[in-house]
């Protein structure tokens, strides 16, 4: 998962910075700093916490998550293993959008696993759905790659016997 | 002349020139930096138009390929391709002088079966060379490997494809010229497809001669040589398509006045299958 990451930026122009604290300033910053120090932990969690129930806390992950093709390929054969798992129990459903045959469901479960054989020309892609397979929980995609390759013009010869 | 030619060419087909870049792997694109391989296993036979000997069997035919940026290899043609403009293609290239292999039975022509003969040549494994040719043989001017060299044009888009070579013998065998000049169009085109190619080979006296030219004193002048041909290949699945082609080819009164010629034209049938490594 991804944090937030929140830019930090100071200059010698700020008047705050470098200026002698008024007398009386000081118990008070003090203070400041002894409850900020307290609330940290506190916020810090909070933070984590929205940032899961964002994704729902579930997670799925692809082996392989790519699949690369070369120029004699004309598609991937691949034993594909998703698995997931999630901070509590969940009821949810994998499925597989170009294979609507398949569907794998758990109830009530922190994580799973399910292996299958793809035969595949194009992208696959794998997703959690709760139960009644309405919302989408989590998604990953298996990418086919193809071999990086240039091309050209084929030289035909009307005047060869095999063109 | 050579300018003007290409030049004709790229009026001619400037309609045609649109934006069509190679993308992937099709009928006329072909990966770069890679070698292609393919054999083909059928029956089919070549006449011999010097009459002393059994048609030619064809019965393995494989080919290869290599396509650089630039440098492509086509069976025995080597080439160098200066520029594409839409779906011409501008080379040079160098070829074998095809009639070789009517003399030499391990001419690598004679495996590397692509060309349509400028006189009296093809495969001819297996064929044996009369009495009557074999004295006339022996009175000519042994022919050695000859390779021409020159300016070549193609297009191809779907299934119609033009050609022209203008080349020049460049191993001082004879210093003859040779234009190759074809067309091809489809005319049934659905899961296989029927073409149908017509074109000309046109040697001149110094080929000609270089070959069929005999010590009686026989000397034949310029050879026109016209060809239609007609071609079904439909993919079989997998790496494996049919093939078959019929081939008439009339030889030139320059060619079939030799006194080693006993026939006025090569026809040429195959069927087979052919496999893609």
């Amino acid at each position: 998962m991804s944090r937030p990451f929140l830019p930090v930026s100071s200059t010698a122009s700020e008047p705050w910075i470098g200026a002698r604290p008024r007398p009386g300033a000081r118990p008070a910053r003090a203070l400041f700093a002894v409850f900020a120090l307290l609330l940290l932990p506190a916020i810090t969690g909070a933070a984590d916490a929205a940032l899961e129930r964002a994704d729902d806390g579930i997670r799925l992950e692809l082996k392989p998550k790519i699949c690369t093709l070369g120029i004699k390929d004309q598609q991937c054969e691949a034993r594909v293993e998703a698995s997931w798992h999630a901070e509590h129990d969940e009821s949810l459903c994998l499925v597989i959008l170009e294979r609507p045959d398949v569907k794998k469901c758990w109830e009530h479960y922190a994580a799973g696993t399910f292996t299958i054989e793809l035969v595949f020309r194009e992208d696959v892609t794998f997703e959690l759905r709760d139960p009644g397979l309405h919302q989408v929980l989590a998604s990953e995609v298996l990418r086919i790659i193809k071999e990086a390759l240039r091309y050209r013009h084929k030289r035909r010869q009307p005047w060869n016997v095999f063109d | 002349m050579v300018a003007v030619a290409i030049l004709a060419a790229l009026l001619a087909f400037r309609a045609a020139i649109a934006a069509d870049e190679c993308e992937s792997k099709s009928e006329d694109c072909v990966a770069v930096g890679h070698w292609n391989f393919s054999i083909a296993l059928g029956g089919g036979i070549r006449t011999d138009p010097l009459g002393d000997s059994a048609s030619i069997p064809l019965v393995v035919i494989p080919q290869v390929s290599y396509y650089g940026k630039r440098f492509f290899l086509d069976d025995l043609d080597v080439g160098f391709t200066l520029g594409e403009l839409g779906e011409n293609t501008f080379s040079l290239i160098a070829s074998p002088g095809y009639d070789r292999v009517y003399f030499y039975r391990g001419d690598l022509q004679n495996f590397f079966v692509n060309g349509i003969p400028a006189g009296a040549n093809g495969a001819q494994s297996g064929s044996a060379i009369g009495p009557q040719r074999q004295a006339a043989v022996r009175s000519t001017r042994t022919p050695r490997v000859t390779y021409l060299a020159g300016p070549e044009w193609t297009f191809a888009h779907g299934g119609f494809s033009a050609e022209v070579d203008f080349l020049h013998e460049l191993t001082d065998q004879n210093e003859g010229n040779e234009i190759r000049a074809a067309i091809g169009a489809p005319l049934l085109e659905s899961h296989g497809l029927l073409s149908f190619n017509t074109g000309i080979t046109w040697n001149s006296a110094a080929i000609v001669n270089y070959y069929y030219g005999a010590a009686n004193g026989y000397r034949g002048g310029s050879a026109l040589d016209p060809f239609i041909k007609l071609g079904y290949s439909i993919p079989l699945g997998g790496r494996w398509r049919f093939n078959s082609f019929a081939e008439y080819e009339r030889l030139a009164r320059a060619v079939e006045g030799s006194p080693i010629v006993n026939q006025n034209h090569v026809t040429t049938v195959f069927a087979g299958f052919v496999y893609g490594f």
